[in-house]
């Protein structure tokens, strides 16, 4: 059976299985990979189903440990002592408020690489001030999504140009100027899109109405430990990697929820793990199905079939096709539409600056994140507002998508012209 | 009652995931189990990088040394292969250096894998085979297809954004490739420790010339190349006019003096030695390889790579021929023999003068297999495994 026959029939089993008799999407993913392996004529291999899933290892850890982390600073009455905070300080200013909250949404996905990271830190914090400033729940989760895949890939740490950077050999050099003139636009021109319709400018006494209780009197400072810590741990980690520890983001995580024992509320920390666990479990789920069918798509050459079909394209359809594959392929990863996609496209490009080439690409790529089945910003974005279908979120995540798109490849495109410029 | 039921369901996934894990872990564990390696009668001592640099004792870092002295003096060089697993090149000539090579003047290291830790596992989503076979006129001999990388098993968790001791930033799984870390730390990771020790040994056994050896795919633009830091531009340059005038297609590159942590780059600021490293096409490691097999391994066959070239997509020439690993071999012997036989022509008392090692013509005519140390069949799983290319694949629920 040939390369792209392997693809469709894993393809088929899978919508089969998930749509039709409704089989949890991870278990249908691991059902497809097998298939696959089996209609390529190989025996089904427990080794490379194992070895796949733990292509998302680190990131199965990181959410796991990010959850627990939301659930604590729910519980210990963090959450609610911050957004009473940050509704007292913002419920006149809309507009401000709405670019603050994107910079601190965006924040720890600018230090970590990662946007499941900040939707489910700081991404938590803010979705309850703009929910009660009258924000709905979706279009928040959507501003958060959002927010989470521009902090991945704003400087100073975006670890898709580093995927691209080490398959072509360009040092992780000058990359600052034109992921910001590229990012922060679309951060600013999301987050008014999406909040300043619907933000209300309200009366002291309504805010005093919606406020929810602040511990702060009680507890002081000694409440913030959880967020201080993790943030004092990212932090350090990343500005001063020759003198910190090198703990890892889910020990950073799981630091900051221990500290939550003690910081706040009292609460049941087994409970907190527990519910924690059973929210992830679905896309944990999925990430480990996604590593197996990534890994038999490679073992039974599908993966080099469909890099190889974008590859062809006439020129003139390039762009076309890496607006396309880039984001679909996120699908699976966003860093891996980077390394399995990215870097064959700049080697397409090898006549315009890479560094430009590689920033561009990697603002496309970041989209991957929105897409299904993984789609890990919008599923915890939905997750953060209690929302259970993260489409209804990607609905509204679509008009920034759309700009993020237009942006990455006309940066490509002009990429000649930008480099005289900047 | 329901509780009841949910436990027994419970207890029968919880043994299924115990059964998977121990079945998958069996052969995960295979990976550890290390491939022969028979020096050559010219061996003089062996050592361990440990001997340069204590902090690697009973490390999984920890490699052999194999040293090859001569009668007479001359020039000292290091012969470095295994720095990328999936690189099987590299491993390949370094295992025949060390199993024919016989020094007359000089002395010769060689350390055929660099970094053995990454030897132990492959890399996820790679979908490669985890060893490949020669079969030699007793038996095959099994070599590991190991990963560019150190085993996290060894060295984890990755830090989200890595600066190797040259103060290159780079993504943090790169703190796990041995050719990024140099000049290496001496309390750093144990990767960083691995590029501490080799650099250690290129200066206390005061090296003239240092020699990596690396396979890349062929979409990548340095590929056939000798890359050259600026002190061995002059020797490259001759060893590369020597090569095309044998056949052999190697371009010159350049180190990027901005590119830090690389071999090419710290060995050539770091220490003495004339550093070297030599990249050939290897279609295994590939973004677009079709089906993973030993076979795509050996070959080098592969038609989404003929349709890339097509598109102009390579940098390499390639055809429906492929690029077998016994030419890939026979091009870094080629180099490697050229390099030690022109250090004469810098310093005579630098003269490096070895015997016995394979012609690269022969290599290509003849085939790896005929020129390795043939293997044994006391190992029963090699028999079974020979069994299984002679006759077909494994059965149903291989591990």
């Amino acid at each position: 059976m040939s390369e792209a026959a392997v693809f469709l029939v894993m393809v088929g089993v899978f919508v089969l299985l998930a749509m039709a008799f409704k089989v949890p999407i991870g278990i249908s993913l691991v059902f497809s990979s097998a298939t696959g392996m089996l209609v390529s004529g190989r025996s089904i291999s427990l080794r490379h189903l194992t070895e796949g899933s733990f292509g998302y290892f680190d990131t199965i850890l990181i959410i796991l440990t990010a959850m627990i982390f939301m659930k604590v600073i729910q519980m210990s009455g963090l959450l609610d002592t911050l957004t009473a905070f940050f509704i007292q300080v913002f419920y006149r200013k809309k507009g401000r408020l709405l670019l603050v909250v994107m910079l601190l949404i965006m924040f720890p996905g600018m230090i970590t690489g990662s946007s499941t990271t900040a939707v489910l830190s700081t991404g938590a914090l803010v979705a309850p001030v703009l929910i009660k400033l009258g924000l709905p729940r979706l279009k928040t989760a959507a501003l958060i999504a959002m927010g989470g895949i521009f902090g991945m890939v704003a400087p100073p740490v975006n670890i898709l140009v580093m995927i691209m950077g080490s398959g072509v050999d360009m040092p992780y050099v000058g990359l600052t100027v034109p992921l910001l003139v590229m990012v922060l636009p679309l951060a600013a021109g999301t987050a008014l899109w999406l909040g300043y319709k619907d933000i209300n400018i309200i009366s002291e006494t309504k805010m005093r109405h919606i406020l929810p209780p602040s511990l702060y009197q009680k507890f002081g400072l000694r409440l913030f430990l959880p967020l201080f810590l993790v943030f004092f741990l990212l932090l350090g980690e990343s500005l001063f990697p020759r003198f910190f520890p090198r703990l890892g983001i889910p020990a950073i995580f799981l630091l900051g929820s221990l500290s939550g024992i003690f910081s706040g509320k009292r609460f049941n920390f087994f409970a907190a793990t527990q519910n924690a666990v059973q929210e992830a479990m679905p896309i944990l789920c999925i990430l480990a199905g996604v590593g197996m069918f990534i890994q038999v798509m490679t073992l039974t050459g599908a993966r080099g079939w469909t890099v190889i079909s974008f590859l062809s394209l006439p020129p003139l359809w390039l762009y076309a096709g890496i607006a396309l594959s880039m984001p679909l392929f996120g699908a699976v990863s966003a860093f891996g539409s980077a390394s399995i996609l990215g870097v064959p496209f700049i080697l397409a490009m090898i006549g315009k600056n890479a560094v430009l080439t590689s920033a561009a690409l990697s603002v496309v790529a970041g989209l991957g994140d929105l897409m299904p089945p993984t789609a890990l910003a919008g599923i915890f974005a939905a997750q953060v507002v209690g929302e259970s279908n993260y489409f209804k979120v990607l609905r509204f995540c679509l008009v920034p998508a759309l700009f993020e798109l237009i942006i990455g490849i006309g940066f490509l495109v002009l990429t000649p012209y930008i480099d005289k410029v900047i | 009652m329901k509780n009841k039921g949910y436990l027994i369901s419970a207890g029968i996934l919880l043994v299924l995931a115990f059964l998977w894990a121990g079945l998958a872990g069996r052969a995960f564990l295979k990976m550890f189990r290390e491939e022969s390696l028979r020096p050559s009668s010219g061996l003089t001592s062996k050592k361990m990088l440990s001997d340069y640099a204590s902090v690697l004792t009973n490390t999984p870092g920890d490699t052999p040394v194999f040293v090859y002295e001569g009668s007479k003096k001359g020039g000292r060089a290091l012969i470095l292969g295994g720095t990328h697993p999936n690189e099987p090149a590299g491993h390949i000539t370094a295992v025949l250096m060390l199993e024919h090579i016989k020094v007359q003047n000089g002395t010769v290291f060689i350390i055929p894998r660099a970094n053995n830790s990454g030897f132990t596992h492959s890399d996820p989503q790679e979908g490669n085979p985890q060893e490949f076979f020669l079969k030699t006129s007793t038996a095959a001999r099994r070599f590991r297809f190991g990963s560019r990388l150190t085993n996290p098993v060894h060295q984890w968790p990755d830090p989200s954004l890595y600066i190797n001791p040259s103060g290159q930033k780079l993504s943090g799984a790169e703190s796990r490739n041995l050719n990024r870390c140099y000049p290496g730390r001496e309390h750093g990771t144990l990767t960083e420790k691995i590029a501490f020790a080799i650099v250690r040994l290129i200066q206390e056994e005061k090296i003239d010339l240092a020699v990596d050896l690396h396979e890349a795919a062929l979409e990548y633009p340095v590929i056939n190349a000798i890359v050259f830091h600026e002190k061995s531009a002059e020797l490259a340059a001759i060893v590369q006019m020597e090569l095309q005038a044998e056949g052999f297609e190697f371009r010159l590159e350049v180190s990027p003096p901005n590119l830090r942590g690389l071999s090419h780059r710290e060995w050539g600021d770091f220490t003495p030695a004339f550093p070297l490293l030599l990249e050939t096409a290897n279609v295994s490691q590939g973004r677009l390889k079709g089906k993973t097999s030993q076979e795509l391994i050996l070959t080098g066959k592969d038609k989404f790579y003929l349709r890339a070239f097509e598109l102009g997509r390579l940098f390499v020439p390639y055809d429906s021929r492929g690029i077998p690993l016994k030419n890939r071999a026979a091009s870094h012997l080629a180099a490697v023999s050229t390099f030690l036989a022109n250090m004469a022509f810098f310093a005579p008392e630098k003269k490096i003068h070895v015997t016995g090692l394979p012609r690269p013509e022969d290599l290509i005519k003849n085939g790896l297999e005929t020129y390795l140390v043939p293997g044994s069949f006391s190992d029963r799983d090699q028999v079974r495994k020979i069994h299984i290319i002679l006759h077909g694949q494994m059965p149903l629920f291989s591990r």
